[in-house]
């Protein structure tokens, strides 16, 4: 078997190559990696694929009985359609919501003072709260019917 | 929401004292109260409507199912069906995926051999929510899987009632995704067990569970890339173990040979790139544990380097071998639906016919709301905890949530697939939060198990700086006074978004998703409902007073509807599988009425059938659907219909005064509006106002030529046109032999008095004589 082996060698000599693992390559941490999937979902959610296929305008605009034009944030009564602007807005607050939901779970942690907890539970509390009414509020706009009927 | 509260209460139960027996008995009740909250929930269309089949896809696996339920399998797997692409005919056994209709037709098959005597209509239409049940049932098991018991029951009810799955399984969406989500989260589940335990008979079942799911719906390609992304990530975590091992090659290679005896799989999973990362994940399984094999006999160093060049090797081979395959047409490429997941503008430019249909849209924010509310934010912090806590079946998770996440924001459609995971990491997040909000509140003496855990951690941590103890005592005692107040304060909160979670759902499902868009309703000012019933008054009209073989020329849309309602013959329908014979009957519905004629004369076409809204503000007609039959036809027939010339200069699609003149004579303008300009629907405005697009039309007096007015519905949704036949011979100017004529004349009614009069038998192949003989008598009478 050695001799086998060996045949090769007899003709060629063996380069003197190092193999190294490069630094840079390493398992990533699990906040690089949730950081990661929250930075897409955001984008996701605010519909970056929508923007980048239907190229919608980033703010519409109306013409009142006078003819001036209003700038209109929202594209009304289409669930289909939107502008660039307020799906970032509303991503945003999705995410400001899940952020606030992972800052009540930091609370938890033992080695933190009376008054740095109650904040953060009020902040991560505020930030679900806010971010869940305000999405309502959106809704409200987008389909002025939104849970009226 | 009561049953969000019922979790609560368990969660505190199960913390506070632990009887196994409390626990199961609360755990199938909450999943039973799941299950019924979740059938009610999809009953709104049946309660007010009827019992009846919904949209388009529906009619043709309930047209399907019968077939089967009536003629047996086998029959069924044979059936060719030469009612549906005229000329062409379908394969109907070949091509479609039969779970759904083996489902149904069993469970109708045991009802009656109970006998129980059930329309099979009635199966076709609660089967969809009475699996929604299932899929809940699976999902707890995925849950409890990954996480705990508790999130499971989270999961369960938030799948019930979320209007993302709703959407595809209310009563009467006899589709092929209600039953086949339910498959697929089993498989998962059977897949995670499969690699927890590395047990061949958790693998072998969820091969079987694959099975099934290749038999309903076609994305079981999503299992098929999953699982081996799954194993790979495993593999490049440093994860390999001899339990994923061990599930893998038997998952593979038994749902292999499983989904193969689908006809109309067929050879695909071989020979199709969407199933090619399978085969090579199954390759590097193999060639890694090979590896790990050789490892033992070879020392550290020559180990290095072997492994290194084989693992180069092996990764270059599969590649090179797939790359080729593909190149030398072994292995078809991507096939355009999917390959327009990646390449987002793909089928804009290239496949017209999908980037049509709605659901393949891309999503928007709205869709995202509407259909997940809360989880949506929730959602992220089930992966946080996934990611945070990893191990073998939560990276399956992470993946899953990651790539569905992905899909749905491509395709309206595909929020369906993301829909479960996204109710398992937010049921995550909420047990895990309830979890720490609630259980501090019940302190020293039911938990000491888990506080003293959590105490000799903190002091461990502690020990290195002895003086801070004294504070470290106090902090719980303060903690108590803040926790009463803002925790409470916390829950409270969650427990109010998650009961409005509840009423959204409920909304949802009642205002948007419940209408079975062939009997449309309309509200009046003081509450009172109208049924439109033109839909089926129309395919009744069809099926009553049109000849069995007559052909109808529609837009593929309601081709379905046509055949299963009408019972009549169509030229095309939703089965999109010849894109040329859609373009042909787009092109003839977007050339003026002579070139349309040709088309009609050649396709062998007896009625035309145009849904138009604008007398009550349908908006789903087909002059708004008008574009993409231009489209696609532009696509094959590309000098004789041109996109442009339907736009105004300004580029405008109008069919007011200002509209483009080609699009004002084309037939499908014409067969909208036929008589449209007589009529006036009230004072205020014009006669022939639209109200769908809110215009007053442009082309009003114009007459068919070709085409002559058979039906129109009560509110003129549906209109059915016969086209006539090819005009007589002109007449010539000096006739001959007049005479003859009135002889031959007198001679048929003689011989028909005759017959009537005294009867005479017919030999056949021999002349009677009696019958010559009382034709002679009557002749001799006139």
């Amino acid at each position: 078997m050695e001799v086998l082996y060996g045949i090769p060698f007899t003709v060629l000599e063996c380069p003197n190559l190092k193999l190294k693992k490069p630094s840079w390559l390493k398992k990533p941490s699990p906040m690089f990696v949730f950081a990661a999937v929250l930075t897409s979902y955001f984008l996701v959610t605010g519909g970056i694929i929508y923007d980048v296929i239907v190229e919608p305008p980033s703010i519409g605009s109306t013409t009142d009985e006078r003819g001036n034009s209003k700038p209109v944030a929202f594209m009304p009564y289409r669930v289909n359609g939107q502008y660039i602007m307020e799906g970032l807005a509303s991503s945003f607050l999705f995410t400001l919501g899940g952020l606030g939901f992972v800052i009540l779970d930091q609370t938890n942690k033992p080695l933190m003072p009376k008054l740095n907890r109650i904040l953060l539970i009020c902040f991560g509390a505020g930030a679900v709260v806010i971010a869940f009414f305000t999405c309502r509020v959106f809704m409200r706009i987008k389909l002025p019917g939104y849970m009226q009927s | 929401m009561a049953d969000a509260d019922l979790v609560v209460r368990q969660d505190i139960r199960s913390a506070m004292w632990n009887p196994g027996g409390w626990k199961s008995l609360l755990t199938f009740f909450i999943l039973a109260l799941a299950w019924l909250a979740g059938f009610s929930a999809r009953l709104f269309a049946v309660i007010r409507f009827e019992s009846i089949i919904h949209e388009f896809d529906p009619w043709f696996n309930y047209r399907a199912t019968h077939y089967m339920v009536e003629n047996g399998f086998y029959n069924f797997l044979n059936w060719f069906d030469d009612r549906a692409w005229y000329p062409l005919g379908r394969i109907v056994g070949g091509t479609v995926y039969p779970g759904l209709m083996v489902t149904s037709g069993s469970i109708h098959w045991v009802l009656n051999l109970l006998h129980i005597p059930v329309h099979i209509r009635d199966i076709c239409v609660f089967l969809a929510p009475v699996f929604s049940g299932m899929t809940s049932m699976s999902v707890f098991l995925f849950t409890k899987e990954i996480w705990n018991p508790g999130a499971g029951l989270f999961a369960a009810c938030f799948i019930a009632i979320v209007p993302g799955y709703i959407s595809r399984s209310v009563a009467g969406s006899y589709d092929n995704e209600g039953i086949a989500i339910f498959a697929l989260m089993f498989t998962y589940y059977l897949w995670i067990k499969a690699v927890k335990t590395g047990q061949v008979f958790w693998s072998i079942c969820s091969a079987l569970s694959y099975f099934y799911m290749v038999s309903a719906w076609g994305g079981y390609v999503f299992i098929i890339n999953l699982v081996p992304l799954h194993v790979f990530v495993l593999l490049l975590m440093g994860r390999y173990s001899q339990r994923i091992y061990t599930s893998y090659t038997c998952f593979y290679i038994v749902g292999l040979i499983l989904s193969m005896q689908i006809p109309f799989v067929g050879f695909q999973p071989i020979r199709t790139s969407e199933h090619m990362a399978a085969a090579g994940v199954f390759a590097l399984l193999n060639a890694y544990a090979f590896l790990r094999y050789i490892q033992n006999f070879l020392t550290k160093a020559e180990f290095r380097y072997f492994f290194i060049a084989a693992v180069t090797c092996a990764a270059a081979i599969v590649f090179v071998a797939v790359v080729g395959l593909t190149w030398a047409g072994y292995i078809a490429p991507w096939s355009g639906r999917f390959y327009s997941l990646w390449d987002t503008g793909y089928a804009k430019i290239h496949i017209p016919i999908i980037a049509s249909v709605s659901e393949h849209q891309p999503t928007t924010w709205v869709s995202f709301f509407f259909d997940l509310h809360i989880l949506v934010c929730a959602f992220p912090v089930g992966a946080w905890y996934c990611i945070k806590n990893v191990n073998d079946e939560r990276v399956f998770v992470v993946l899953y949530a990651i790539f569905a996440s992905y899909f749905a924001g491509v395709m309206v459609r595909l929020m369906l697939t993301l829909t479960p995971v996204v109710c398992v990491l937010a049921a995550i997040a909420f047990s895990k939060t309830f979890e720490v909000y609630l259980k501090d509140d019940s302190p020293k003496s039911s938990q000491k198990g888990g506080d003293e855990n959590g105490d000799n951690k903190n002091d461990r941590l502690y020990d290195k700086v002895g003086n801070k103890k004294k504070i470290r005592d106090d902090k719980p005692k303060d903690d108590e006074g803040l926790g009463i107040n803002v925790k409470s304060i916390i829950i409270v909160a969650l427990l109010m978004m998650l009961m409005l979670f509840a009423v959204h759902c409920t909304w949802v499902t009642s205002s948007a998703y419940s209408s079975p868009s062939i009997v449309l309703a309309s509200y009046g000012q003081g509450g009172s409902r109208t049924i439109l019933d033109d839909f089926r008054e129309a395919y009744y009209w069809l099926r009553q007073n049109t000849h069995d073989k007559a052909r109808i020329m529609s837009w593929w849309d309601y081709g379905y509807q046509i055949a299963g309602m009408g019972n009549r013959t169509t030229l095309v329908d939703n089965n999109t599988w010849n894109n040329s014979h859609i373009a042909l009957v787009g092109k003839a519905m977007s050339s003026n009425e002579s070139a349309a004629y040709e088309i009609m004369r050649t396709l062998d076409v007896n009625y035309v059938l145009v849904i138009f809204g604008g007398v009550i503000g349908y908006s789903g007609d087909d002059i708004n659907k008008f574009l993409w039959m231009v489209r696609i036809a532009e696509g094959e027939h590309p000098k004789d219909i041109r996109e442009v010339d339907y736009f105004t200069p300004q580029g405008e699609f109008r069919v007011d005064s200002a509209g483009s003149k080609t699009l004002l004579n084309c037939l499908m303008y014409k067969l909208s509006y036929y008589r449209f300009g007589q009529l006036q629907l009230d004072f205020r405005s014009p006669a022939g106002f639209d109200r769908t697009r809110g215009v007053e039309i442009g082309n009003k007096n114009f007459d068919l030529t070709y085409l002559e007015e058979a039906y129109t519905t009560e509110h003129w949704l549906v209109r059915i046109y016969k086209v006539k036949d090819l005009e007589n011979r002109k007449k010539l100017k000096n006739p001959h032999k007049p005479i003859r004529k009135s002889k031959r004349k007198s001679l048929r009614g003689g011989k028909k008095v005759g017959v009537i009069k005294n009867k005479s038998k017919v030999v056949k192949g021999r002349k009677s004589k009696t019958a010559s003989a009382s034709s002679r008598s009557s002749k001799s009478k006139k």
